[in-house]
């Protein structure tokens, strides 16, 4: 194994001077985990929000219905009596996100029982808290009109019962937290794409770089053996891996404290040795990546090409992970055996503070090990055609 | 020394080798001379052990290129076709690495590398990057990285490629020099001239095959040419292969 530690230490010093792949390669990893605490937050403050906070409702028309206004009052709706001379092009300008119209028909139709009508104008291609807002005013406004139905009925002599021949009763289980671990369900997925992402341009500039430089003929025109050299291609991309994954967990472990989760009832520890822990799961997958990445970019003769292969590589470990969310598996040994699929498990359990088996750890770490042998081996033989320099 | 016999090499339909043998002696410098695609570049390949012969052998200082690839290896230092060097890295490096890969280390590497820099006066731009160097600092710094685990015998291809006439008198001193300290030298060329002011021993390729090998008076003497150039193409025909 003589040349190993001359190429790995070779490859790491010659890749650290390229400012480009030092952003490429550790941008995510120092992002990601920021991204995902104000995604985190931004879900959590908005569920949490959603029954308490008002909204603004315009009213054309409002001297007609000062009931209903009432009413819309008392759930915490800012009503806002305005006059407009065309109410639909305020919506459709911006002016307001939700107009409601009172004919002007409205206290007549009431008082004599017949059907009194209201309008509200807003935009549906709107997102966000517009959408909500129309839905909560309809419903309002369509609780208003039940009550005075119910009134009617009752002054009648009827039983308003009559109309309602079947309730639907409707039971939401979905609290803030269990949002909240949705979401969090992302994590093992940014983990692994972390992972790939440290060693991806130093695979490309060790194997595709070196042959569009025409230093890979030197190189293996030296007395090292073939297996010393791609290993230590290899052991420089898991270098890279390795410092990728520690800058997450430390970017990670910093910014998590900053999602408001103890408002849910939550709590999420992300303490030094659950990030050990998590960081001893993540080595062979390190070096599968590592391995794999390698391998792909020896078939390319430029860096270019290479980059386009090595796209479509990064996106095969992040399948089990699609499959088995929809598929929503239990952590099992059977699952242990698939690469990638097995380390997002075994993290999202000791992120949630679940025991984790040494059984499924060491499964996992078998079975990916033995195929990062695997792929390294077949980059080995690679590198010994004679077809690598021509 | 460096020895070959009727060497042969086929990359898919193009056979660039048909049959070459040559011998280069120590102390002494043998080019191989021949026009654009004669198989020079492929013949100085198989001997530095980069590709291996569909047919025929060779052997440096008597290890078998084919079934001894590594004591070749220690034994020849190659200046390959455009260098190849990390532009990331400074000369000094470059030539480190490579030192480190023949299994030098610590102060007998440094030693070394520091010992090439001055020979090869690179004390000037030792410790700049290659990136922004140009064409003569690439060819000496790939020539220091060559000689960094002092080898008996040098294979250089094509060397003065995009030199200018100082840059080419330079390595002329330099090639001179190897042959005094009693190195077997071997480089291949396109341009007659510079063949005659440097070479003791000509192997003239044309079309894959050796069309003569000697010395410049013999080759004077065989083709009745006493201007080497008109020898040069009455050995290798005037039509373009």
């Amino acid at each position: 194994m003589r040349g190993f530690g001359v190429v790995l230490a070779k490859e790491c010093r010659d890749n650290l001077r390229d400012r480009r792949t030092i952003l490429a390669s550790f941008s995510l990893a120092l992002l990601g985990p920021a991204l995902f605490t104000a995604l985190m937050s931004f879900v959590l403050t908005s569920t949490l929000g959603e029954s308490r906070a008002g909204f603004r409702l315009a009213v054309v028309g409002a001297e007609h219905a000062p009931r209903l206004v009432d009413h819309l009052r008392r759930y915490n709706v800012e009503v806002a009596p305005v006059s407009l001379d065309d109410p639909r092009q305020a919506v459709r300008d911006g002016v307001e996100d939700l107009v409601l119209v009172i004919d002007a028909d409205y206290p007549r139709q009431l008082e004599t029982g017949g059907v009194a009508s209201v309008t509200l104008i807003h935009d549906s291609a709107q997102m966000g808290s517009a959408r909500r807002d129309f839905a909560r005013a309809r419903q309002m406004i369509g609780q208003y009109g039940q009550k005075i139905g119910v009134l009617r009925l009752q002054l009648r002599g009827v039983d308003p019962a009559i109309l309602t021949p079947i309730r639907i009763g409707e039971v939401d289980t979905a609290s803030p937290a269990a949002r909240a671990v949705t979401i969090l369900g992302m994590l093992p997925y940014l983990l692994v794409l972390v992972v790939f992402m440290g060693g991806f341009y130093l695979a490309i500039d060790a194997t595709a770089g070196e042959r569009e430089h025409g230093s890979l003929e030197p190189l293996l025109s030296q007395p090292v053996s073939r297996s010393a050299l791609v290993l230590g291609k290899i052991g420089a991309a898991s270098v890279f891996s390795m410092v990728s994954t520690v800058l997450f967990l430390v970017s990670l472990s910093v910014s998590v404290p900053f999602v408001p989760l103890h408002r849910v009832g939550m709590s999420l520890s992300i303490d030094p040795l659950t990030c050990l822990a998590m960081f001893g799961v993540s080595l062979p997958l390190v070096a599968l990546g590592a391995a794999l990445l390698t391998a792909v970019a020896s078939f390319a003769k430029s860096y270019k090409e290479a980059q386009t292969y090595l796209t479509v590589v990064i996106l095969v470990p992040t399948l089990p992970l699609i499959v088995t969310q929809m598929l929503d598996q239990a952590p099992s040994t059977a699952l242990m055996l698939v690469p990638s699929l097995s380390q997002a498990t075994l993290v999202t359990s000791l992120i949630k503070g679940e025991a984790v088996s040494w059984l499924h750890v060491a499964v996992s770490a078998g079975a990916t090990g033995l195929l990062a042998a695997l792929v390294a081996w077949v980059a080995i033989a690679l590198y010994r055609r004679e077809r690598i320099l021509i | 020394m460096i020895r070959a016999e009727s060497l042969s090499k086929t990359f898919g339909t193009v056979q660039a080798v048909r049959d070459v043998g040559l011998t280069a002696p120590d102390g002494r410098i043998t080019a191989l001379l021949g026009p654009n695609g004669a198989g020079k570049s492929t013949t100085l390949r198989i001997l530095a052990t980069v590709l291996r012969p569909d047919r025929g052998a060779a052997w440096v200082d008597g290890h078998s290129v084919a079934d001894d690839p590594d004591s070749v290896r220690r034994a020849i230092g190659v200046l390959p076709h455009g260098a190849g060097l990390y532009a990331r890295l400074t000369a000094r490096e470059n030539v480190a690495y490579f030192g480190a890969l023949h299994g030098l280390k610590g102060a007998a590497l440094r030693q070394r590398v520091d010992a090439l820099i001055d020979q090869l006066d690179m004390g000037g731009f030792a410790d700049r990057r290659v990136g922004g160097f140009s064409q003569g600092q690439r060819i000496r710094v790939a020539l220091a990285r060559a000689l960094v685990h002092d080898p008996r015998n040098v294979i250089l291809d094509e060397p003065t490629n995009g030199l200018d006439v100082m840059a080419t008198r330079a390595l002329r001193d330099i090639i001179l020099e190897l042959r005094a300290q009693g190195r077997c030298v071997v480089f291949s060329s396109h341009v007659m001239q510079e063949v005659a002011t440097l070479c003791d021993d000509v192997v003239i390729v044309g079309q894959g095959v050796v069309g003569f090998a000697g010395t410049l008076d013999e080759l004077r003497r065989r083709t009745g040419e006493s201007d080497l150039e008109e020898a040069f193409i009455r050995v290798v025909g005037t039509e373009a292969p």
